[in-house]
């Protein structure tokens, strides 16, 4: 598998790209993908996750490696996910990513942000007449745009996630979760052998994710899988809800940024 | 015993491992552990095999034969359900007890060879094959201890039980290499005392080693030597079926399929 390039030309492991597409949840959808694929756990017909024993193990990243550290006894699916999600190596990735810029803290979009907006044009245009309306127009227009808001994904992020494609299994969870579709015809969960009734285990997707802007490579990610929230708890975290394919998660379990 | 020959080389169908099996190449049959099964609710795995062809034999663990308790025919009737279920050929339990004075061991313990002891035995699994659908055969175990004051071997007494119930044997070689290891017993003895003749298939299992105790785990790999009392009784008889345990750290499925291959190499290289 050739691991995507970021803008700042370090390489972007599978677990990283499905944090950008879809927050936590996913990257501990693909963590679990990652380990499947290595044949290092194993799935059972009801769910049941195991760790396949062996003498050397091949885990490539701390959250593989918390996930097999709890499977010391067998765990169900979504429990492994949830688990994994939530984790402390969940957020120290999050940290990682955001000291690359590859994410931020979101901000919620204001439902009234263009009335900062309309006044902040209004007193722009008054400042011909009256200059010291000016001042009112810097100080509108700069709430205006703190209340649009901000999608968790950066410039760099999206950069980072442009021409990413499911060229193999675990790039297809992480772009598209194991309840997801590849070519909108394949299910992912089918591609590790995986029957519907483990992978609905995890949370549903959300039906009409809010979509922004032109995503890019997202947009292609988000086939299926976007706003899958795969984020763990009982589909609580999908924090912001404007998430949105167009940037990538919203996923907000780790901080969501 | 009709439906029972060339039951081929197997493997204990465990949930954890359900899809292993499925896909596993050469499996020609599986057991399952009777008290784990729901009649009614057999699991979609079991289904799936049973509708390939691949023949499902129940192993139950608790009818506890060899106790001086009345047997529990409710843990009969089911084993016999779940032999029906599955539209097995035999069923099997061990010559052990496992419960005595409403306390229950969780262990498969070794029944006194006395021949007071095997009167008891005898009784208790006539009782079960009057209410059992299908044959019984019973497999030796694995002890820890030997109970003083033994009247037979353990060979000597399988073939006393043998003889005065018309049941069948399931010989598990792990068990026998256990019991060469901790409490001296002779395996080719064993095999010399036994009716080889009334053997139904083999289990084969993998165990360890700690300080002076070799304990038969099901959870590691099978050992060479295992291997060989499986090779030594093979050059006796070729065995029906030939079956691998395992129930806990489960290997990939390519360690599995190795250990099923070696298995199966004994066994060959005895038919060829």
């Amino acid at each position: 598998m050739a691991a995507p390039t970021a803008a700042t030309g370090t390489r972007v492991p599978p677990e990283q790209i499905g944090y950008l597409v879809a927050g936590p949840g996913r990257a501990a959808e693909t963590a679990l993908a990652r380990l499947l694929d290595a044949g290092l756990v194993r799935v059972s017909r009801d769910g049941l996750v195991s760790a396949v024993h062996q003498t050397e193990l091949g885990v490539s990243t701390a959250v593989e490696t918390l996930i097999l550290i709890n499977l010391r006894r067998p765990a169900r699916f979504d429990a492994v996910v949830r688990n994994a999600a939530k984790s402390t190596e969940m957020r120290t990735l999050h940290q990682q990513l955001r000291a690359r810029r590859l994410t931020r803290d979101p901000r919620p979009r204001l439902a009234a942000w263009w009335v900062f907006l309309a006044i902040g044009v209004v007193l722009s245009l008054t400042a011909f007449l009256k200059p010291w309306t000016l001042l009112g127009a810097v100080g509108f227009l700069g709430a205006a745009y703190w209340t649009f808001g901000a999608k968790p994904l950066t410039r760099s992020g999206r950069t980072a996630l442009k021409g990413v494609t499911a060229s193999d299994r675990v790039l297809a969870v992480a772009l598209e979760g194991f309840r997801g579709k590849v070519d909108r015809q394949q299910n992912v969960g089918d591609l590790f052998g995986l029957s519907q009734s483990v992978v609905k285990m995890l949370p549903r997707k959300r039906k009409k994710p809010v979509r922004r802007g032109g995503g890019g490579a997202s947009d292609a990610s988000c086939g299926g899988g976007c706003g899958s929230s795969s984020c763990g708890s009982s589909g609580s975290s999908c924090s912001s809800g404007s998430s949105s394919c167009g940037g990538g998660s919203s996923c907000g379990g780790g901080g969501g940024d | 015993m009709a439906g029972i020959k060339d039951l081929g080389v197997g493997i204990g169908w465990r949930s954890e491992i359900d899809l292993t099996v499925e896909r596993l190449p050469g499996v020609d049959f599986v057991e399952v552990v009777a008290e784990n099964l729901h009649i009614g609710h057999l699991p979609e795995s079991v289904t799936l095999l049973l509708e390939r062809g691949v023949p499902v034999l129940p192993h139950a663990v608790s009818l506890s034969l060899g106790g001086a308790d009345e047997v529990d025919l409710h843990r009969v009737e089911h084993l016999g359900a779940v032999a029906e279920a599955v539209g097995a050929p035999m069923v099997s339990d061990h010559v052990c007890f496992v419960r005595a004075g409403g306390l229950d061991s969780g262990h498969l313990m070794p029944v006194p060879r006395t021949k007071d002891a095997l009167d008891v035995l005898v009784a208790n699994v006539k009782l079960a094959q009057r209410n059992l659908p299908v044959p019984l055969a019973l497999e030796n175990v694995a002890a820890l201890l030997e109970w003083p004051d033994g009247e037979l071997s353990e060979g000597q007494f399988l073939a006393e039980l043998v003889e005065r119930t018309d049941c069948w044997l399931l010989v598990d070689v792990a068990n026998l290499y256990a019991n060469a290891r901790n409490i001296g017993t002779d395996p080719e003895r064993f095999l010399d005392e036994i009716p080889l003749e009334r053997l139904a298939y083999v289990h084969v299992a993998g165990g360890e080693q700690h300080g002076d105790i070799y304990h038969d785990t099901h959870a590691h790999a099978v050992l060479p030597e295992v291997l060989d009392v499986l090779d030594e009784l093979c050059s006796r008889v070729a065995p029906p079926g030939v079956l691998l345990e395992r129930d806990d750290n489960y290997p990939s499925d390519t360690e599995i399929a190795s250990e099923l291959a070696a298995i199966r190499a004994v066994v060959d290289k005895h038919r060829g």
